[in-house]
């Protein structure tokens, strides 16, 4: 059974705009998927309804074979969003006061509390900066706290909106093995970029959207070559492999 | 932002810190009270002595702190200015500057005096306690009174206190990148005004949705972990000597 499943789903603004239409995906346990498409391509909207954020117009998600209508609570615990501007989420004054946010919402023991949180910070390596303001931190250590945020939860599958958006080149390095780490731990992770050629080695599926419409899904070698008739790089240059499209050495 | 250290949360390792949230916000109702209604200027000059005490003892960064009130120095010289110069009373003598009023230099003092030191209540406090503690300390007072909703209450509590410095940092760079694009060039107040409500406003909405969405995402919910609370002998000794100081200067 997939972990998650999406069965037509479509999406469709107030004004009528068309983010996503039919589409249907299956993401199955210990899977590294990425995501790609160009910008306004419906990613972020897909994304969205995964962790039940936005209803669908039509269609639906399910999660282990359950529709997320039915526990959005359950959604929100299984499947982690980590955003793509993680100044934005910070609702905590600290380190540690803003990946207890999550664990306090699930009405965990205080005593709980504080164990998840430091497990977290400490997965991540910010376990040094728990007393700091998450605002003072680098561009890599702030994605690494939004990715704590999400580990306090305890989720199944972690979905990364273009995590590498900003960063210089050791946050790109910093984020990238952060990812690798929990894909090893046995997460399953859904990485939403259009930058390819920083992760597409480490996946295991390529899945291109494409005006709101699932265009492509397949193995990355199959479909990279194909990935540039729809707005998205194709980062292989000649005698390039896959494999080496990564920016871990 | 980082480098504010005024009415911020530093975090350190002491007394102040360790102490019991609800304690804290009654010692400081407690000062703030015998701030508002010393009759003295020995009773300010006490009140001032037992803050600088205070300051000291949370290790608080001290130039910095006294770097940053100098906007209000500037309010506290104008309040002195405008007391003095306005409520009549005896000249006093030998003094070069003609029109001022001893009465009105005293009630001048004195009113500065209460707003130096409720400054220096709200700096302790901000400083040794976090918005959280914050918010779970207004959640406990307010706990008892019916009808009133008081997860969501300190909720918006913490969310305000953290969104306004944040806020504040946009709002900066906003003008900045309007300085940029020649804004100073506009001579109507109006039009300067309209060009710097609007986008505010428009960027703090989006925000607040930003903020919504995310703490969505992290499945919010008003059913949460209670903050547990425990208070030691050293903060009872600090609660009794704000008693203490409370009741000598009012009732003296």
């Amino acid at each position: 059974m997939p972990l998650i499943e999406t069965q037509n789903l479509t999406h469709v603004f107030p004004d009528g705009t068309v983010a996503i239409e039919n589409i249907n995906l299956k993401i199955y346990a210990g899977e590294f998927v990425i995501i790609a498409g160009a910008n306004g391509s419906g990613k972020t909207v897909l994304a969205r309804h995964l962790n039940g954020l936005l209803q669908p117009t039509k269609g639906q998600v399910l999660i282990e074979g359950q529709p997320i209508c039915k526990n959005i609570v359950n959604a929100r615990k299984k499947v982690g969003l980590v955003f793509q501007d993680p100044d934005r989420q910070f609702v905590g004054q600290t380190v540690a006061e803003d990946v207890a946010f999550g664990p306090e919402n699930l009405n965990l023991p205080p005593t709980q509390v504080e164990t998840v949180v430091k497990a977290s910070l400490e997965v991540v390596g910010l376990s040094p900066f728990s007393r700091q303001n998450p605002h003072v931190l680098s561009g890599g250590q702030k994605r690494k706290l939004a990715i704590a945020g999400i580990l306090a939860m305890k989720p199944k599958i972690i979905i990364f909106d273009e995590p590498f958006t900003g960063l210089d080149y050791p946050g790109v390095v910093q984020v990238l093995q952060q990812i690798l780490h929990l894909h090893a731990m046995g997460h399953t992770i859904l990485l939403i970029t259009h930058e390819l050629e920083k992760v597409l080695a480490h996946a295991d599926r390529l899945v291109i959207i494409y005006k709101g419409h699932l265009v492509e899904d397949g193995k990355p070698e199959a479909v990279v070559y194909r990935s540039e008739r729809y707005g998205v790089r194709m980062p292989l240059r000649k005698g390039e492999e896959v494999k080496e499209m990564s920016w871990l050495k | 932002m980082a480098e504010i250290t005024f009415f911020h949360y530093i975090h350190r390792d002491t007394v102040l810190h360790r102490m019991d949230g609800r304690l804290k916000l009654v010692c400081m109702l407690l000062i703030s009270l015998s701030a508002s209604f010393a009759p003295a200027l020995h009773h300010y000059l006490l009140l001032f002595c037992l803050l600088l005490v205070a300051l000291r003892t949370a290790k608080l960064p001290w130039t910095a702190l006294f770097k940053e009130l100098k906007f209000f120095g500037l309010i506290i010289l104008l309040v002195i200015s405008i007391n003095a110069y306005t409520i009549p009373g005896d000249p006093i003598p030998n003094l070069p500057l003609p029109g001022l009023s001893r009465q009105g230099v005293v009630t001048g003092l004195r009113f500065a005096g209460r707003l130096i030191n409720i400054l220096l209540v709200c700096v302790v406090v901000t400083g040794t306690t976090s918005i959280r503690t914050f918010g779970n300390v207004i959640e406990w007072f307010l706990r008892p009174v019916p009808f009133v909703p008081e997860t969501r209450i300190a909720t918006m509590v913490s969310l305000t206190f953290v969104l306004i410095p944040v806020l504040f940092d946009q709002f900066a760079e906003m003008m900045t990148a309007q300085k940029a694009r020649c804004i100073e060039l506009r001579k109507n107040p109006i039009k300067r005004l309209y060009f710097a409500v609007f986008p505010f406003l428009e960027q703090t909405l989006r925000r607040t949705d930003q903020i919504v969405e995310a703490m969505e995402a992290r499945g919010y919910s008003e059913l949460r972990t209670r903050a547990v609370f425990k208070s030691n002998k050293c903060d009872w000794l600090i609660l009794a000597l704000c008693l203490l100081v409370f009741l000598y200067v009012i009732l003296s």
